[in-house]
């Protein structure tokens, strides 16, 4: 895929400065702050002007930039990845973490292409377990057993 | 001085605090071994373990973890040519060559002695360079401190390399930007929460490290089908060769190792530069010193383009902890990430931590050379059965690594909602990565938001609300022209030089 990247960053960076400006207007400011020199605005609203001011150069410096080619990326893999990764966040208060943990690592490893069963289950649940122990029982942190065992077990 | 040495050395001494050297060496050897995880991904997957140590064992398991992340990013470099972090791509042009001519175990050796002497070489000037530099900041005030944090970001942008200056800048301001969201800490207002509690506290800089140094660089490796191939296809690292050097070659890289050594550590004191622009420095003007015949071998397996970067590397790493220790200012991208650490643990670094904590300033000091001497014990032995390790398949590591950096994040916070910000910030990451965007001056930018608006609201405050305390006060003038140096130093020299180019041209053309 060829791509301009000084222009397209230059343009992101443009959006996002200006965004941030427009919610400098959202911080609320105390009465008689307006006498003040420095406020609770002052930093993001210099950083925002000069935030667009440097994507604005950047695109000035990057209006005879040629397309160059992005690597080739196997997309799929980092979607499935990043996928997996949103999901343990989403089960990991519901299903515990030696649960959700060791899904995570099967599933991990599943994606990125091991089908030997043996090292599968090995690298999952035992290791799980095992740090669990070492978190738990030795370094005494507590780690909440999960909403679906707890309403299971009850409390 | 001496009182404080002998304090350090008692403190790193501890039974328990050699096991953390110990520990920290080994755990940073095979985190910085392993391709795309450098020092930077391997001291922050290291913070949540320390948080349960008192702080001085913390800080010098991080710094064992530092030294011996460097380290195993050479061994990379040099056994299957993917350099674990930018400072050690250098390694790789002389270093892997060498393993290819079937001297793999002499390039390890020479790698192992060149980064204790340079980071031997590094803790000497520390020990002497950190407590003058510490005492003359005594005196700095909060216009002088806003001043050298405008300089260590210009740095970093300065040095970022050709081209790339304005995308640093854009990256520095960015890192301010995500440091202003939560509650402003002079006042108390909310800024950038959008009504989410999740927000309150601001962004977590274990999270935004994590997120931008583990997870993104670990899922890039994974979709970079060119370095997935080149992994895959690891060597045979059992049979490594020889680990000898022999008397004519010792004498022929210990000038090399001493001159790289002094460079890389200046180099690592300036904010912003760090190991990776200490180890091009040296590796090129080693180069350029050395012989027709000599130069004619670098890049071919050279001993000498081995030893240089080495040496340079590991003095910048030790270098870079002054700016950090003496004015609370870090210098590179790991020391930002120790600086977060050190915050965490309730020790501001400056000054101050010079006479309130003087166990943590000198027991870092001297756990640094101690360091690097278990570094070598450690290393030259075990390192073919460390060298193993890079056989562990890709498809059990990446999921590992991407669940301790998940999990380093979560047991912090307990808030899972942490992991789905870490996701965001690592898409984010990626999508700067692929556009050329560098993440360091970001990082650099979060960490010293804070603190550079709480200087410059004290500077305007001592001021009577007026900025001219930037050419009023000497040393802030002075500072301040430094970083417009910094910044515009380099494109205004090149446009002197071509302009002179241009005369020359003309003169030559109207001779004739």
């Amino acid at each position: 895929m060829n791509i301009a990247k000084d222009r397209i960053g230059g343009l992101i960076f443009l959006a996002l400065s200006i965004a941030y400006g427009y919610s400098i207007t959202l911080i609320p400011i105390y009465p008689g702050d307006e006498y003040e020199v420095f406020t609770a605005k002052t930093l993001p609203t210099a950083l925002s002007v000069l935030g667009a001011l440097l994507s604005f150069c950047l695109l000035v410096a990057s209006r005879n930039e040629e397309k160059s080619q992005l690597p080739n990326l196997d997309w799929i893999i980092a979607i499935k990845l990043v996928l997996l990764m949103v999901f343990y966040g989403a089960v990991l208060e519901i299903l515990g973490f030696i649960i959700a943990t060791s899904l995570f690592l099967f599933c991990g490893y599943w994606l990125l292409g091991e089908r030997r069963k043996l090292i599968l289950l090995l690298c999952s649940f035992p290791l799980v377990i095992f740090f669990w122990f070492v978190l738990t029982q030795l370094l005494d942190i507590y780690l909440a057993p999960g909403a679906l065992i707890q309403s299971i077990i009850g409390n | 001085m001496w009182e404080g040495i002998y304090l350090g050395v008692t403190t790193a001494v501890m039974p328990f605090n050699l096991l953390m050297m110990f520990v920290g060496c080994f755990a940073g050897t095979f985190i910085g071994m392993l391709p795309g995880l450098g020092p930077v991904s391997a001291v922050a997957l290291m913070i949540p373990v320390t948080y349960g140590l008192d702080p001085s064992s913390g800080i010098i398991l991080m710094a064992g973890v530092y030294y011996g992340a460097v380290f195993g990013a050479s061994t990379s470099s040099i056994l299957i040519n993917a350099p674990g972090c930018s400072s050690t791509v250098v390694t790789a042009f002389d270093g892997f060559p060498l393993a290819q001519q079937g001297k793999a175990g002499k390039a390890l050796a020479l790698a192992a002695y060149s980064s204790f002497t340079g980071g031997t070489i590094g803790a000497i000037f520390l020990v002497f360079f950190a407590p003058m530099l510490a005492k003359v900041s005594l005196s700095f005030q909060s216009s002088d401190y806003f001043a050298l944090m405008v300089l260590g970001l210009t740095a970093v942008a300065a040095f970022a390399g050709k081209g790339n200056i304005l995308k640093a800048l854009m990256m520095c301001v960015l890192g301010l930007m995500l440091s202003t969201v939560g509650t402003d800490r002079s006042n108390g207002v909310e800024r950038f929460t959008f009504g989410s509690i999740e927000f309150i506290d601001g962004l977590s800089f274990l999270l935004l490290a994590m997120a931008t140094f583990a997870l993104a660089e670990v899922v890039m490796s994974v979709m970079d089908r060119k370095t997935a191939a080149q992994q895959n296809q690891v060597n045979n690292t059992s049979s490594l060769g020889s680990m000898k050097l022999s008397k004519g070659e010792v004498k022929q890289v210990a000038p090399t190792m001493v001159r790289s050594s002094v460079m890389g550590f200046i180099v690592g004191v300036l904010p912003g530069a760090g190991a990776t622009i200490a180890s091009f420095l040296a590796y090129g003007v080693e180069r350029n010193v050395s012989s027709k015949e000599e130069k004619a071998k670098f890049g071919k397996g050279s001993l000498k383009g081995l030893a240089a970067p080495e040496s340079a590397n590991n003095a910048a790493s030790t270098g870079s902890f002054v700016p950090l220790l003496t004015l609370g200012i870090p210098g590179s991208g790991t020391t930002a990430v120790m600086l977060g650490a050190l915050i965490a643990y309730g020790i501001q670094p400056g000054p101050q931590l010079f006479v309130d904590h003087p166990d943590v300033f000198w027991s870092v000091i001297i756990s640094m050379y101690l360091g690097n001497i278990v570094l070598l014990i450690l290393n030259l032995p075990l390192i073919p059965y460390i060298a193993k390790l890079l056989e562990i398949p890709r498809t059990i590591l990446i999921p590992l690594i991407l669940f301790f950096s998940l999990t380093g994040v979560y047991l912090v916070s307990f808030n899972a909602f942490d992991i789905q910000v870490m996701v965001i910030i690592c898409i984010a990451a990626i999508g700067m990565r692929l556009l050329d965007f560098p993440l360091a001056p970001m990082l650099l930018g979060f960490i010293l938001g804070g603190m550079l608006e709480d200087n410059l609201r004290r500077a305007l405050l001592i001021n009577d609300d007026s900025m001219s305390f930037l050419w009023d006060r000497p040393l802030t003038a002075v500072i301040m022209t430094l970083a417009i140096l910094a910044l515009f130093g380099q494109p205004l020299l090149n446009l002197i030089r071509s302009k002179i180019g241009q005369k020359q041209q003309q003169n030559v053309f109207d001779a004739e």
